[in-house]
């Protein structure tokens, strides 16, 4: 029994961008990495190279930044790139003119770097939202360096 | 009064009423025209549906049936006038309906020689579906005077198109009466079923006579004349119609056995015993038809005919797809499956006579075999050849195989099963000279003469074992086999180095049926095909062997692949869940095997065991165990070993002569536990550790092992104890939990693994053990979730992908655990369960954002949940409930208000679908929770104060239900499952729906209006169900002075004063209009009724009010007057009373059904 192996251990892993997984473990709503950017996988299929070859797998992504659609395949024993992706919920403390939201980190500073959404319709729920003094939560997604709201949560007004 | 009763032309119409009909006409032509070329369709298809609508259509569909020039416009007149009187019928004069079918019927006679045969078949079909309409009203007198004119007709006086109208009337005549084909009338079943028993008793066989008649007067000019004679059409004409009345399904005259309508089974035929590809339906018409088909020298005379035509025009290769041609050969087959009653009972003398003749007028068409095929392939058409192979599958179908064969032998040196076999012999080696992908007539035949032989010997199969086909039908089967054997590893071959194609399923499918056809022609001849694939498989292992290292053997895999395949079927049946028997045909042949090592069954497996086995080392493994090869090897076994290993004495005994064979007995202990059985049993189990550890990523392969072999394995509890005390199970067990690779298998084999691992735990010896077992099992996996969840830095380590997969993959095997509960394991499963509580609850929190984890927590809940709680002490089931409702507030609380705002459409779709998994799986969950109720093994008394189950799922309910918006619930399982649990909450706990705020009420309410308003039949059922709860419960409460529904269903005013009605009132309201004016199908009436009764009670006087309004809206008198007397009748006539008890129900039932006869057909028209 190889004890070691299955401890939960944060070392210096937690640093790392990407993780390697069996392809054949990849499963649909899992993440992968394809040509360098961290996708959200739709769609799985597996079919073998010739008939009494290897299985491979077949993925269909999402890029979860830019909503781009991409495609591998994989032989399903190779490893493939998984992006670590970290979601963190902040309170939303303002909206400024510009577009750019001021955000409550855990411990107390506010965070100014990310802008609004650009669907119209969902700006003006979350400014009335907003306005009206209710409480929004917002979920900021990064990976691979990169980072974008990717969720609203209304907890109720205050 | 509406121009109809006096037959001739239209001499009362007013100079008025011609400006308008010619005004009407030109809209509808112009309409006509405009859909033609497709301009303003919506508007034309408009003017056309107003004329369908409008009120007694019928003077100006005449005349545009009578003057218009333009084709269409006389169709839609047509199409019109039926959709009119249908509507209309019940209150039609009785002159008035007769005059409505004597005009189409005088119209289409009279235009008999028109080109536009389109609009005469309309017409004609038009009278058919009205005279169905008013069949039972008629007398047999007034039927009489409509049938004299179409027997004139059809005997040819007034000329060869109208012998042709005639017959093609009758035709649309029998099919409307045919269940299957009749056209909807708003009518309830049992209209179309008395209409359907009339017609079969009274007249079915007086037409076939007519037809027979109406042929004979053809049939000579057809035989004389040496070119296309207008005859031929009324020939095609009768023949189709014979075909079309031996179609019927008899019902009333198999002997009085279905005297009784049988309104549930309607239209579905229970003949089919077994699936075939091709359809071949037994004519039983009874012994009433044996002058009309037996005696009268009819079939002779239908065989002549077309034998003697088929000469006439032997040059002309086109002949043989001429519709009569065709027709002919239809009907000559369905003769062939001529049986039952219409036979005398003289030991089937006249049946094999019949047969006998009808053989005799197929022989040319197929016999012989290489002369055809070859006549086929250099262009010939094959149809003809085929009509031949049914008409065999007919003759299959209705004899026993000894009959069978020996018809032939009157006409020919040998038997019938020679023939069948020298015929698809040949079918078979077309088929291997081309193989393409194409659909060619090879293709088709074959399935027809395979269903042939699965016909013949499935019936021998399972009758005990000493059925057997003569010798000659032996020898014919197995050279038959062999051709087979080398057609499918051709095939094989040849295929071998194509690419995998992803969507095989369907092909592996049509695959499996066609070896078990294959099996059945093995297992007919197993003296010479046992060893034959003995020796053609270890011939196959030879080569691989031999050019190990230097030949290419992808081609060869393919062929042992196929070969497993092929002998996995012959050698055991698909057991589907139950024990596979050892098949009769092995059990029963071999005698003269003494010795077990000479047993060719035994022979056979061991050579394939032992093959297997090799795949054990490494080196064999890389350069012959592919995985397509594993996965043969793997079904192989899983298949052989469900019928052969470790049988229990005295189970698969089939059946009792057998038991004395000394040969069978060798079979039977060979592979036992006393015997090769463990040694056997060990080689499997190592076989799949070694297909999970050294195939990474071959997830095909690794669902096969899971499932079909090792879950089959556990299944079977005497193989538990062997299992436990191997040493390769407890490396499989330790693997499972310890070994990293086991960790990559993917997700749906991990949970089957597990289960597999939790089942075999019965194996030991007490309770106690089997706890233990499981407990060691899981433990490691219980202490990395408790672990984890105790990690202070969880929130941000839960995120890394390899923890991500690591927790997937316990909560995985959890899963599988805990749905392998069982009696003796339930208490080790249950502290599983006990002991990941909290670190669920705290996972559910950081990974809120993570859904395929959280669904895989969810699903885990529910499965451990249904396996426990019926198991559970009072305190115990409080803990899981505590814990329940904690999970679904947690759920509730990161989902409510939640928006995405990913900007890709399919990621959002993704999110939806996740949600409503989500969603289905709470609700599961809270179903489950009520099965408490209903299922409960705890040792408390029913005193014990213990948790009020209805309380906590209605609670439950109202955590959800937000979540649960119309939109998710179009989703259909998700609505189903939904109203499944909110109707049987609210039949079983109406009390405590009462008791929900004025939110959670109303939005169970508005669901369940919504779900009355779906499509789903299911649904608007169990919305009814529920409905009719909720009334009766209120009725019933306030009748014992209790408030029942209260507020809820008194209605209130709100503060801007406007009144809002009670629910109950609401719902009236809905289920009468959706019962008189909208569309459902006709199941639903009753549960209608029973929901529509206790609200009537409850809320008289609206119902009273609705009832006058109704009344108050009807233009005509005389609708008001029946509309009025229709509801009186509702609720008053069958002795109804107001009270809801078991006898009030029913009577409301027939009220309403007749209500609805009576009153929907004038209200509908609006």
């Amino acid at each position: 029994m190889s004890d070691d192996e299955h401890h939960f251990e944060s070392s210096d892993a937690g640093a790392s961008k990407t993780y390697p997984q069996q392809a054949g473990n990849i499963r649909k709503g899992g993440h992968i990495v394809i040509k360098g950017r961290p996708c959200k996988v739709v769609e799985v299929s597996t079919s073998k190279t010739g008939k009494h070859g290897h299985a491979k797998c077949h993925f269909v992504a999402i890029d979860i930044f830019t909503s781009k659609k991409l495609e591998d395949i994989v032989p399903s024993s190779h490893n493939c790139d998984v992006p670590h992706v970290n979601r963190v919920d902040y309170q939303l403390i303002d909206i400024s003119e510009d577009g750019f939201v001021s955000l409550l980190t855990d411990n107390g500073s506010t965070k100014d770097d990310l802008k609004l959404p650009t669907d119209e319709a969902l700006l003006t729920q979350l400014k009335n939202g907003f306005d009206e003094g209710k409480d929004i939560v917002v979920s900021v997604m990064s990976a691979m360096g990169e980072e974008q709201m990717c969720a609203l949560k209304e907890v109720g007004p205050k | 009064m509406l121009g109809f009763s006096n037959g001739s032309g239209g001499g009362g119409v007013g100079a008025e009423d011609l400006a308008q009909f010619q005004a009407t006409m030109r809209a509808i032509e112009l309409a006509c025209s405009y859909i033609q070329i497709n301009s303003n369709p919506v508007a034309a298809e408009a003017t056309i549906l107003s004329l369908h609508q409008s009120p007694q259509p019928y003077k100006a569909c005449r005349y545009i049936l009578e003057n218009s020039q333009v084709a269409n416009a006389r169709f839609q007149a047509a199409a019109a006038i039926r959709e009119a009187a249908i509507r209309e019928w019940s209150f039609l004069a009785t002159d008035d309906k007769g005059g409505l079918i004597n005009f189409c019927l005088g119209y289409v006679m009279q235009h008999a020689n028109s080109s536009e045969g389109y609009v005469l078949s309309k017409v004609s079909s038009v009278a058919a579906q009205l005279m169905k309409r008013g069949w039972l009203e008629f007398t047999p007198a007034e039927k009489e005077v409509f049938f004299y004119q179409i027997n004139q007709a059809i005997l040819g006086s007034r000329g060869l198109d109208v012998q042709f109208i005639g017959v093609n009337f009758l035709e649309s005549l029998v099919s409307e009466f045919s269940p299957s084909t009749s056209s909807a009338m708003g009518l309830p079943r049992e209209f179309h079923e008395n209409c359907r028993k009339s017609l079969e008793q009274n007249f079915l066989k007086t037409f076939y006579q007519w037809a027979q008649d109406a042929a004979l007067s053809v049939t000579n000019k057809i035989i004389e004349s040496h070119s296309s004679v207008p005859e031929v059409k009324v020939c095609n004409a009768t023949l189709r119609l014979m075909h079309q009345i031996l179609n019927w399904e008899f019902r009333y005259s198999k002997g009085g056995t279905r005297a009784s309508i049988n309104v549930f089974s309607d239209g579905i035929r229970a003949d089919n015993a077994f699936s075939r590809k091709t359809e071949c339906v037994i004519v039983q018409p009874g012994a009433s038809w044996c002058d009309v088909l037996l005696s009268s020298s009819h079939v002779g005379w239908l065989i002549n005919l077309y034998s003697s035509v088929r000469q006439k025009f032997d040059l002309e290769g086109y002949w043989l797809d001429c519709p009569v041609a065709v027709s002919a050969r239809k009907l000559i087959v369905q003769l062939c499956s001529l049986a039952g009653k219409i036979f005398p009972s003289d030991n089937g003398q006249m049946q094999e006579q019949h047969l006998l003749l009808l053989l005799s007028g197929v022989l040319p068409w197929i016999d012989p075999p290489d002369v055809i095929s070859k006549e086929i392939e250099e262009g010939r058409s094959g149809s003809e050849m085929i009509d031949g192979c049914r008409a065999l599958l007919s003759i299959g179908t209705v004899t026993t195989p000894v009959v069978f064969d020996k018809l032939l032998r009157s006409l020919r040196p040998f038997g019938t099963l020679t023939l069948l076999s020298m015929l698809m012999g040949e079918v078979v080696k077309v088929l291997m000279a081309n193989s393409t992908d194409e659909e060619t007539w090879s293709y088709e035949a074959r399935d027809i003469l395979l269903d042939t032989w699965t016909t013949l010997l499935a019936s021998m199969d399972g009758s005990g074992g000493n059925a057997r086909l003569p010798p000659e039908g032996m020898h014919a089967a197995a050279s038959l086999f062999s051709l087979i054997v080398e057609s499918e590893l051709k095939v094989a071959s040849a295929s071998a180095t194509t690419e995998d194609d992803a969507d095989c399923l369907a092909s592996v499918s049509a695959m499996d049926e066609r070896l078990g056809s294959y099996a059945l022609i093995a297992r007919a001849a197993v003296d010479a095909t046992i060893p034959f694939l003995a020796k053609l498989f270890s011939d196959h292992v030879a080569r691989l062997h031999q050019g190990r290292g230097t030949v290419d053997p992808t081609e060869t895999l393919e062929e042992v692949y196929s070969l497993l395949l092929i002998i996995g079927h012959v050698l055991a049946d698909e057991g589907e869940g139950e024990t596979a028997l050892v098949p009769d045909a092995l059990q029963s042949h071999f005698v003269d095997v003494v010795e077990a090592n000479n047993h060719p069954v035994v022979v056979l497996s061991s050579s394939i065991i032992k093959f297997a086995e090799q795949c054990l080392d490494a080196e064999m493994r890389s350069s012959i165990f592919s995985p397509r090869l594993m996965e043969a090897v793997i079904w192989f076994l899983a298949r052989w070993s469900f019928t052969y290993l470790m049988l229990v004495e005295d189970c698969n005994l089939g059946s009792n002569q057998l038991q004395s064979l000394r040969s069978r007995a060798c079979l039977f202990t060979f592979f036992n536990e006393h015997n090769q059985g463990k040694f056997v049993l060990d080689i499997i189990v190592r076989i799949s550790l070694t297909s999970l550890m050294s195939y990474p990523g071959e997830k095909d392969l690794q669902e096969l092992t899971c499932f079909q072999l090792l879950h089959a394995l556990v299944r079977r509890r005497n193989i538990c104890f062997h299992l436990l005390s191997l040493d390769s199970w407890r490396n499989l067990a330790n693997a499972f939990a310890n070994d990293k690779t086991l960790f990559l298998l993917n997700s749906v084999s991990q949970r089957s693994l597990a289960q597999t691992l939790v089942l075999s735990a019965y194996g030991m010896r007490s309770s106690d053990a089997s706890n233990q077992y499981v407990k060691d099992l899981m433990a490691h996996m219980t202490s990395s979730l408790v672990d984890l969840s105790n990690n202070s830095d969880l929130k941000n380590l839960a995120q890394q992908p390899d923890i991500i997969m690591l927790v997937s993959c316990v909560l995985e095997r959890l899963r599988g655990a805990a749905s392998a509960t069982e009696p003796r394991t339930q208490r080790a499963i249950y502290e599983m369960g006990l002991s990941v509580m909290n670190p669920v609850l705290r996972l559910l929190e950081v990974y809120k954002h993570e859904s395929a984890v959280i669904y895989l927590l969810l699903k885990f809940v529910v499965d451990w949940v249904d396996g426990q709680l019926s198991y559970l002490e009072a305190h115990e089931t409080a803990v899981v409930i505590n814990f329940c409702m904690s999970l679904l507030q947690i759920y509730s609380s990161h989902n409510i208000g939640k928006i995405s705002l990913s900007l890709s459409s399919t990621l959002l779709n993704e999110a939806k679908t996740e949600k409503y998994k989500d969603l289905r799986a709470l609700l599961q969950l809270l179903s489950h929770l009520c099965s408490k109720d209903m299922v409960d093994f705890s040792s408390d008394s029913i005193e014990t104060q213990s948790t009020n189950i209805s309380q906590v799922v209605y609670f439950g309910l109202h955590i959800i239900t937000p979540l649960i918006t119309l939109e998710l619930l179009k989703y259909p399982k998700l609505c189903f499952d939904y109203f499944s649990l909110i109707s049987h909450m609210l039949e079983v706990y109406p009390e405590t729906l009462a008791q929900l705020n004025n939110d959670a009420f109303s939005h169970v309410v508005t669901t369940v209006d919504f779900g009355l308003h779906q499509q789903d039949v299911d649904i608007v059922t169990m919305c009814l169900r529920a409905l009719k709860a909720l009334a009766s419960y209120h009725y019933k409460e306030k009748n014992t002075g209790n408030s029942g529904l209260g507020s809820h269903a008194a209605g209130h005013t709100d503060p801007n004063g406007v009144f809002h009605e009670g629910i109950l009132s609401r719902f009236l309201r809905t289920l009468l209009h959706f019962l008189l004016f909208e569309d459902y199908s006709t199941d639903l009436v009753s549960t209608a009724a029973d929901a529509l009764f206790p609200l009537i009670l409850c809320e008289p006087n609206l119902y009273q009010g609705l009832g006058n309004e109704l009344i108050e809206k009807q233009a005509n008198p005389n609708f008001k007057t029946r509309l009025a007397n229709a509801l009186q009748v509702l609720t008053t006539s069958n002795q109804l009373s107001s009270s809801l008890d078991r006898l009030n129900y029913p009577r409301f039932r027939k009220n309403l059904n007749n209500f609805l006869v009576e009153v929907r057909g004038f209200l509908k028209t609006r």
